[in-house]
């Protein structure tokens, strides 16, 4: 068995490399891939190509329609603290800032968390909610696939072979009045992984009253996608059915939190039972919403949103 | 005294650690050195039908792989209780991390490579998981040769039953019977890992018949003992040695791989080190915290004093003793707790399973017992309408009252810390909407055993202390200088330490029971004194002054009332150096005796019939508990102890502050859980939750000093080991202040706190039925006295 390495710097040699060598897999912050195969998950690829020098793959844009455009090398810990993140995808900021630890943000990457496909992902539920797609290249296609339809399975991709790169990301601008929101069930305070997670959109008509609440508005459109419940992120489609038209109030989100929970199929694992998973999607779900909700209507609720919505830290 | 004790020091070590320049075992390497890996069995229980090592020894880059074969057969003791364990699995797997084989090859990957090449094949044989069940009649058996197994006499052992052990007063049959209330309880605690951080590394160098073994060990004297009993060579030809190391909790005391590869690299014909993967800290430690059964009835009077306790205990061994034979003991004296109960009997039942060997992790048995006890006392509390601080305060021992057998208790600081942890957190105060308080008290014992240290100062006015002590990381080792400089007059950085090194210090416990300063400290006070006679005397000469008049200070001597006067403590070993002398001390000291006690109801009395020196310290914590979740989060713990004269105030806090975040972890994240199949099903830090940083609590750590008129040096106790023993306690009892919702078991996931809530209980709540006395024969079978889970389970509320 003979390992190769290659860390080109320039697209064109990297998908060079991945079109020749069939055993070929990329590599950007590594904190899956390697830190994967030092625990025994998974051997590392016999062939390695580092993306993490290539220009084309870095940086972020806004473009003319309002959309954000990520390099698939955005780490974490600009997805946390950028400002248009922040205030206008607010959810991607929340999932961003409660991956791992310090060091797991800056060296995670956006393309990496996606095409891990793990059903635990944190930027992925955001991400399919707010509706992004992603590009994904071969030495000689392109082509958009929705962030939703990107992970097949858990660890598996609808990437074909010699498709295996993800450049970028690109995240349509949110409605006026809208407001987003991701929530998991963490047992402690850092270096967590979802138990469950909720991330909510929500687009309020009537907009918020002169006081800044949401009570007198109504819920135009509400968007909802369920982490680590199934082998991929989901939408829980029933429970936003639930929510168009009504009042953006506790019980409204109660009951799709109930929606959502009867339309998951949670299992029992070490980190926790079947039954208590599927109340706790009713927590997040209901969590998520009343957090979009407020920022819909224009308060803050800081990010992460887990913590403000967990009650810890208000 | 008091020159430089009581007053913060920068730690010798503290540098190279901070900056990342100290070498652990693992940072080791030597020429020509090999790569060991372990064979481990990879299922609970099993009979090994063929095993064949001639493939892997013939793959490229492989120098050794050995087994049961290549090493002497025999069954070692580790701890000196029961000789139950071969080095290499001998036809029989116990555990999923047991040995089977060890291979030494050029890199890492080989080695794997021809651990795959190895051929065996197993026998599946009936598990023992379930620590109640293996006490029954008819259970299979986890070691079938029990009764044939060389033990201490003290032991007794009946099947899967390891050793018993009652700690018995009065008559509790009839004063349980007489007692205005009774209350009965069953708690119930998964098993615990040490997780250090620095996992488990060995290196072994062969020199002619000689060994040297770096060893990332908390106990090097042991392991030299074991390594030359195990591989039948003489001591003084096995040097044990030990780098910086990064943690141990206890996880690294006992007798671990250390002939393991020093066997290897015999056999490779070079140096051999191993490095433990996370997996292998996990599967293999050979060092966990027990998982606990316990059941308590307790008797009271109507006004709240407690007349009587029985308490049933089963502690799971694991696969194989270690030192767990004396634990059970500890584990009766914790359910007694700092109380005065006139009848107590207690019994505890160490239990063979096809588990990792559990042993003394930090303060062992001491959290899950001392939670117990605790949410038993608030219950208590309840039923007799008080206060949980005003029960607690009718209820502890003060100077005079007798121990559970019969030890007569100093002045000491029980009572004060219960007023004071109480007065800190802001006990009866109004709370923040979803916030509660719960208290817990504790005590623990301090360890007297035999040190020695070598004290001398050379010409250049600096001093050595070369001991046997084991540095883990706790500082205690570091602060020998402190004690050393005392006798002296010097500052702590005038000297410099030689430490765990087998061949250079004297006989050492090593980092064990909360030892070092109670022990190595009075040792180095010794030899210090030794010097210091040495010192007065010369300096006598050459002031030409009467020894009473001088007075040692600021790395000089001077004659009092006339510091010109005066020459320095370099001058004077220079001349001493001149006239052909040196100024050597050596010390053991006196170890401190047990109080006296009468043990003659209890059996299996293997030393902890009595508390020497005890602590005594209480928690309180203020815990937040999301309703909809049931995740706890801490918000404050204060934390106030009795552990005597605080010689080293920084070096003790820290010793609280860490205690109590690892008990955090204890109390509500932490716990290994098991598949049917016998192995673990969360041996990764990602499942198995330590808390982080951002879990850590405010924590405001207070003293009340009640110098031990019979203790460590300068009236100290021990205090390695106390501030981890009441956390998980003061957390459940806050928890169920939040909630109205009493967690029988630990860790106390946010899942268990969940389903509690809306159960009223998690359905462990009492033992069904009362607790059958002990019998106090030896003889007697194990079944006897096991308690079944009753149908009442869970209706006290
Ligand atoms: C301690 C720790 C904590 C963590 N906590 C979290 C957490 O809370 N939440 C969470 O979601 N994740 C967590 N992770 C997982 C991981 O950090 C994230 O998924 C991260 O975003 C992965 O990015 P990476 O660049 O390191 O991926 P890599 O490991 O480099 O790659 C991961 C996978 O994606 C592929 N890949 C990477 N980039 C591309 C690309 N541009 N195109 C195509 N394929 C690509 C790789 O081939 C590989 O299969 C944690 C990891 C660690 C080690």
């Amino acid at each position: 068995m003979s390992h190769r390495w290659a860390a080109p710097t320039a697209l064109a040699d990297a998908l060079g490399v991945l079109a020749t060598d069939p055993g070929a897999r990329p590599v950007a912050g590594g904190t899956d891939l390697v830190v994967g195969s030092r625990q025994g998950r998974r051997p590392l690829p016999d062939s390695i190509v580092a993306i993490d020098r290539i220009p084309e793959l870095a940086g972020q844009r806004a473009d003319p329609d309002g959309s954000l455009v990520l390099g698939a090398l955005t780490s974490h810990a600009w997805l946390a603290s950028a400002d248009a993140v922040v205030s206008s995808w607010t959810a991607l900021a929340d999932a961003a800032a409660i991956v791992g630890s310090p060091a797991t943000r800056g060296t995670g990457t956006l393309g990496g968390n996606i095409m891990n496909a793990s059903p635990a992902a944190e930027t992925v539920g955001p991400l399919i909610v707010a509706g992004a797609v992603a590009t994904l290249v071969s030495s000689t296609a392109k082509r958009q696939l929705a962030v939703a339809e990107v992970a097949t399975g858990p660890g598996r991709t609808a990437a074909t072979a010699g498709e295996l790169l993800l450049t970028e990301v690109r995240v349509p601008a949110p409605p006026e009045g809208s407001g987003s929101a991701y929530v998991r069930l963490e047992y402690r305070a850092a270096m967590e992984i979802a138990v469950v997670g909720a991330t909510a959109f929500v687009a309020l008509d009537g907009s918020a009253g002169g006081d800044g609440s949401a009570a007198r508005a109504t819920i135009r459109e509400a968007r909802i996608a369920l982490t680590a419940v199934a082998p991929t992120i989901i939408r829980a489609t029933a429970a936003e059915e639930r929510l168009a038209g009504r009042s953006p109030d506790a019980a409204a989100f109660a009951a799709a939190g109930q929606a959502a929970a009867a339309a998951a199929s949670p299992i029992s694992d070490v980190r926790a039972s079947a039954e208590y998973r599927r109340a706790m999607i009713e927590v997040v779900v209901a969590r998520a919403l009343s957090a979009a909700a407020r920022r819909a209507a224009g308060e803050d609720v800081p990010v992460p949103a887990s913590r403000w919505a967990h009650g810890q830290e208000v | 005294m008091t020159a430089t004790i009581e007053r913060p020091f920068p730690r010798a070590d503290g540098p190279a650690k901070a900056t990342g320049q100290a070498d652990y075992t693992g940072d080791l390497t030597a020429p020509g050195m090999a790569h060991g890996r372990f064979l481990v069995a990879g299922r609970a229980h099993a009979r090994i039908r063929r095993l064949d090592v001639t493939a892997a020894r013939t793959r490229p880059g492989v120098f050794a792989v050995i087994t049961a074969a290549d090493v002497p057969d025999r069954l070692y003791a580790s701890s000196g209780f029961v000789a139950d364990r071969p080095l290499f699995a001998r036809n029989v797997v116990r555990y999923e991390g047991e040995v089977v084989a060890a291979v030494a090859a050029a890199t890492p990957e080989a080695a794997d490579a021809a651990l795959r090449a190895i051929e065996i094949e197993y026998e599946d044989l009936p598990l023992v998981l379930d620590v109640e069940r293996a006490l029954q009649p008819g259970s299979p058996l986890v070691h079938e040769n029990w009764a044939g197994y060389e033990k201490d006499g003290e032991i007794v052992a009946e099947g899967n039953m390891a050793a018993r052990s009652t700690i018995v007063k009065g008559d509790a049959t009839a004063a349980l019977g007489a007692a205005d209330v009774v209350v009965r309880e069953r708690y119930v605690a998964d098993m615990i890992h040490p997780v250090p951080i620095e996992p488990h590394a060995i290196l072994a160098e062969w020199s002619g018949d000689r060994v040297t073994i770096h060893s990332s060990s908390q106990v090097p004297f042991a392991a030299r003992t074991m390594v030359a009993e195990t591989l039948e060579i003489p001591q003084h030809r096995v040097r044990v040695v030990v780098s910086h190391l990064g943690g141990g909790f206890g996880g690294k005391c006992d007798f671990h791989y250390e002939a393991h590869v020093a066997a290897l690299a015999r056999a490779a014909r070079r140096p051999v080190r191993v490095v433990f993967t996370r997996r292998e800290e996990f599967t293999m430690p050979d060092k966990v915290g027990h998982g606990m059964v316990v059941d308590l009835e307790t008797g009271l009077s109507s006004d709240g004093r407690i007349v009587a306790r029985r308490g049933r205990i089963l502690l799971d061994c694991g696969a194989y003793a270690a030192d767990s034979p004396v634990l059970g003991q500890i584990a009766c004296m914790e359910a007694v707790g700092p109380y005065r109960i006139p009848h107590v009997d207690l019994d505890a039942r160490l239990v063979y399973t096809n588990r990792v060997p559990s042993g003394s992790v930090r303060a062992p048995t001491g959290p899950q017992t001392c939670w117990a006890v605790e949410g038993h006392t608030d219950e208590l509390a309840a039923r007799v309408g008080l206060d949980p601080v005003e029960f607690r305060r009718r209820n502890l021992v003060t100077a005079g009252d007798e121990g559970p057998t019969r030890q007569l208790f100093e002045p000491n600081g029980a009572l004060r810390a219960l007023d004071e942890a109480a007065r800190r957190i802001g006990w009866g105060s109004p709370l923040p909407a979803g916030e509660s308080i719960g208290i817990a008290a504790g005590w623990w014992f301090s360890m007297p055993s035999a040190s020695g240290a070598f004290v001398r100062i050379d010409a250049d006015g600096r001093g050595r202390i070369v001991t046997g002590a084991q540095e883990n990381g706790t500082g205690a080792v570091m602060a020998l200088a402190m004690l050393a400089g005392d006798e002296l007059g010097m500052a702590p950085e005038d000297f410099a330490i030689v430490y765990q090194d087998t061949d250079a210090g004297p006989y050492d416990t090593g980092s064990a029971g909360s030892q070092t300063t109670f022990n190595a400290g009075r040792a180095v006070v010794e030899a210090a004194r030794e010097v210091r006679t040495k010192v007065i005397a010369a300096a006598a000469e050459m002031l030409e002054a009467a020894h009473a008049d001088l007075e040692l200070r600021d790395g000089a001597i001077s004659v009092v009332g006339s510091p010109d006067r005066r020459v320095t403590i370099g001058a004077v070993a220079t001349q001493v150096q001149d006239d052909g002398g040196l100024l050597l001390g050596a010390g053991s000291g006196t170890a401190p005796t047990k109080p006296e006690h009468d043990a003659s109801a209890c059996v299996g009395r293997l030393g902890f019939e009595a508390f020497a020196s005890p602590t005594f310290f209480c928690q309180a914590a203020r815990v937040k508990v999301d309703r909809a979740t049931g995740v706890v989060r801490v918000l404050e713990v204060a934390a106030v102890n009795d552990i005597g004269r605080v010689l080293n105030p920084r070096g003790a806090a820290g010793q609280i502050t860490g205690g109590v975040v690892q008990a955090i972890g204890t109390a509500l994240t932490e716990g290994t859980v098991y598949g049917a199949d016998g192995r673990q099903r969360n041996a990764a830090l990602l499942d198995y939750k330590l808390p982080t940083a951002a879990d850590a609590p405010t924590i405001d750590v207070g003293f009340i000093e009640a110098p031990a008129a019979n203790g460590g040096p300068y009236g100290a106790k021990g205090v390695g080991e106390p501030p981890i023993v009441p956390t998980a306690g003061a957390i459940g009892n806050a928890i169920a202040a939040a909630t109205g919702a009493r967690v029988r078991r630990l860790p106390m996931t946010p899942e268990r706190v969940w389903r509690a809530m809306r159960e009223g209980s998690d359905g462990a709540a009492d033992p069904g039925g009362p607790l059958a006395p002990a019998a106090a024969s030896a003889g007697e079978p194990a079944s006897g006295g096991a308690v079944p889970v009753g149908a009442s389970a869970g209706n006290r509320r």
